[in-house]
């Protein structure tokens, strides 16, 4: 049964179309398949990383009074080829320059820095504007040729002159070789002066300043208890201040001094073959209160309190009825599949991708919850998002889609939402859809 | 990877794959053994292929590699007729520890956490000892003294400490241990186990379980060292006096990458994990 009126959930929050990026074509082309999506911190800012090595930066547009119904677009800002595919000579493998992660830093003057990752190798770019061009040089010529001093015989002083904005991203850091396995995260510290990444083994912690050397945490635990998320990298970032005063017992990487486990006791009647798989983290977020964390596992998105770590304060269910296929997701590999997680800017909503295009939200307090879809067919402009259903089997409704029928192929791993509006960014294989809720 | 959509081209063997797997979600009437076996040599298979790729995915390598065990240890369950346990997994009481206590503490040597540990899909000491694998030691001091005990072990910086290692094999990065140690007596059970392996029919993975040896998967700590070829610079290289009031940052010579990423693999003798940490506690 639809609850009264499209869209009214959640506080009478109606999600509608606002842009796609990406081309309609049927054909995908694998470089373009997003990898990342990431807000910066104002959200004026909207980055993307893709398979073949590039970012796409988006920048909101000025909300113009000629034309308020338009709520700030996002159009292409800057677009630059981050990291190439290498070869690893000694291992005899390809590196792929597929884009893991980006995390913008705070911005501290006109330039924007962010971090971006492909499986090995870390980079911190600096993009900036320039709109001006000097004009006016006494040894060479408008087209940069040298002048014959001999003929000069007037000096002048060089002038700035207006041109065209350009924005340029130029690599200001390249951290590299110090991950064996593949890096799949990245966190930047409150300090804003070192920052951390991750492979499935080991945590890296860095300075920017310094490429060649990082200080090196081994997380074994990782290892030993996927069900748990022992190093929480935002946690560690977060508390790095006091973890740095134990630094007087740390000492050839091994294993930071103090730790917390969360984790969730098992439930007996759910064991399955596929249990510890499909409990694996597939990513871990704090809320912007840093009072919460939340976690995301293959069925589930779980609410903890950073202070009771036996069990999640609330557990919501993603895709439950993908629990009687798990043999078939693990055949075809679905089951490995590493779903995102995002909270609202007020902590009240989180959000996490499904098949089919689908994702799904979660109000905490109302414990509503609703399934849209990122689909060309409801990509009008400012057209409502229709909730959508799965039916378990059984009859089907008009509009609802039965199990067997949604496609796996089609799935929403990546998803951002704007820092403090209702704007949210969702990255379905190579298109990015900017939903944004209704303005009245 | 891309997941493909249920509806798709299949090769034959993938459609038999995909006829099973299907029969096991719908089918209530599938027997358990056979339901096991499937999803067995699913995970076979899937290692197999993993196998022939340069550079499996670590964290997927693992969580097969754990199926496959969880697997196991419930055949070998069955075969020695004890009750079987389908559930061995119970989780630990959830820890706190904060380390602030006392610097000194605590100081597990490995073979403490041999006693300790135990494989993590399975039973797990009701008081988790987590803190028994953190290994704290003094620094600054320490630093000449453990790079030249370490240049001389040939030590990795890629080894974990010793709940956690990587086989050793073909130069190809396998999916590590990832358990703790096993007692003493489980080392005569999985010779059982091997066993009881052979009698199934598994496809595509003989080869493979013939390639590591079952004890070299179930064997925690393995005394083989790596050849000193491809063994990478000590993980603390002497730091000039100047760096000894700074972090303990770790330095990446330009040739370490390079050896770093080639071993995968290396093992560190118990004895000699004690006499490293008999010399960093001064005791």
């Amino acid at each position: 049964v639809f609850p009264a009126g499209f869209g009214s959930l959640m506080q009478d929050v109606l999600w509608c179309f606002s842009q796609v990026k990406g081309t309609i074509d049927s054909g995908v082309t694998e470089a373009d398949i997003i990898s990342t999506v990431e807000f910066n911190h104002t959200g004026e800012l909207l980055a993307t990383g893709d398979k073949g090595g590039r970012v796409v930066i988006f920048q909101r547009e000025q909300e113009s009074k000629n034309q308020p119904h338009r709520r700030g677009e996002y159009n292409v800002y800057s677009t630059f080829q981050s990291h190439e595919p290498e070869f690893d000579y000694l291992k005899s493998l390809e590196i792929e320059e597929k884009i893991n992660k980006i995390r913008w830093l705070p911005q501290q003057n006109a330039a924007y820095f962010l971090l971006s990752t492909n499986d090995k190798t870390v980079k911190l770019w600096k993009v900036s504007e320039r709109d001006k061009r000097p004009e006016g040089y006494n040894l060479k010529d408008e087209e940069g040729r040298l002048r014959d001093p001999s003929m000069i015989t007037v000096l002048r002083v060089p002038v700035l002159r207006p041109m065209d904005l350009m924005v340029e991203a130029t690599p200001r850091r390249v951290f590299a070789n110090a991950h064996t396995y593949h890096i799949n995260s990245i966190s930047v510290n409150s300090d804003y002066e070192t920052y951390m990444s991750a492979d499935d083994l080991r945590i890296n912690l860095w300075n920017f300043e310094i490429t060649n050397q990082s200080f090196s945490i081994l997380c074994i635990m990782q290892m030993l208890c996927p069900r748990s998320f022992l190093w929480c990298q935002d946690r560690v970032a977060r508390h790095w201040p006091e973890i740095r005063e134990l630094q007087p017992q740390l000492t050839l990487g091994l294993v930071l001094s103090s730790c917390t486990v969360f984790e969730e006791p098992e439930d007996p009647s759910n064991r399955s073959f596929f249990s510890e798989i499909i409990s694996s983290i597939s990513d871990v977020k704090f809320s912007h209160s840093g009072r919460y964390i939340m976690t995301r596992d293959y069925l589930t998105v779980k609410v903890w309190d950073l202070n009771m770590e036996n069990r999640p304060i609330e557990t919501y269910q993603v895709h439950d009825y993908l629990r009687s296929k798990l043999c078939s997701l693990y055949e075809n590999d679905c089951i490995f599949d590493k779903f995102e997680c995002v909270w609202n800017g007020s902590d009240s909503v989180i959000m996490t991708g499904s098949y089919n295009n689908f994702f799904r939200m979660f109000d905490r307090s109302t414990k509503r919850d609703v399934t849209l879809e990122a689909s060309r067919e409801s990509s009008k402009p400012r057209a409502v998002l229709k909730p959508r259903r799965v039916c378990l089997g059984g009859k089907r409704r008009k509009d609802e889609i039965s199990v067997d029928s949604l496609d796996f192929s089609k799935k929403i791993l990546h998803t951002a939402w704007h820092p403090s509006e209702n704007i949210i960014a969702v990255a379905a294989t190579n298109n990015l859809y900017i939903f944004q809720d209704k303005v009245n | 990877m891309l997941g493909r959509g249920l509806k798709r081209k299949l090769s034959d063997y993938e459609e038999s794959m995909a006829g099973l797997s299907s029969a096991f979600d719908s089918s209530r009437s599938l027997p358990y053994p056979l339901k096991r076996q499937l999803v067995l040599n699913m995970c076979l298979t899937k290692l197999q292929t993993y196998k022939m790729l340069v550079e499996p995915n670590l964290h997927r390598s693992v969580l097969i590699a754990n199926t496959v065990r969880q697997i196991q240890e419930e055949m070998r369950q069955e075969s020695s007729q004890q009750p079987v346990s389908i559930c061995p997994g119970i989780a630990p009481a959830a820890h706190s520890y904060t380390g602030m206590e006392s610097p000194g503490v605590p100081l597990q040597l490995p073979s403490g956490v041999g006693q300790q540990e135990s494989h993590c899909c399975d039973l797990r000491s009701a008081e988790d000892p987590i803190e028994n694998s953190l290994l704290i030691v003094s620094d600054d001091d320490m630093s000449s003294a453990i790079s030249s005990i370490l240049k001389d072990l040939d030590f990795v910086e890629d080894i974990s400490p010793p709940t956690c290692l990587v086989p050793t094999g073909d130069d190809q990065p396998k999916f590590p241990e990832n358990t703790g140690l096993k007692l003493e007596d489980d080392r005569q059970d999985l010779k059982g186990a091997e066993c009881v392996f052979g009698s199934f029919e598994i496809s595509n993975s003989t080869s493979y379980l013939k390639d590591l040896a079952i004890d070299d998967i179930f064997e925690d700590i393995d005394t083989s060292m790596y050849d000193s070829d491809f063994c990478c610079p000590p993980l603390m290289p002497p730091r000039s006096p100047s760096l000894a009031t700074e972090e303990p940052l770790k330095t990446f010579p330009s040739c370490n990458s390079s050896s770093a990423n080639n071993i995968q693999i290396c093992r560190t003798d118990l004895s000699e994990l004690d006499h490293i940490m008999e010399i960093l506690v001064g005791s």
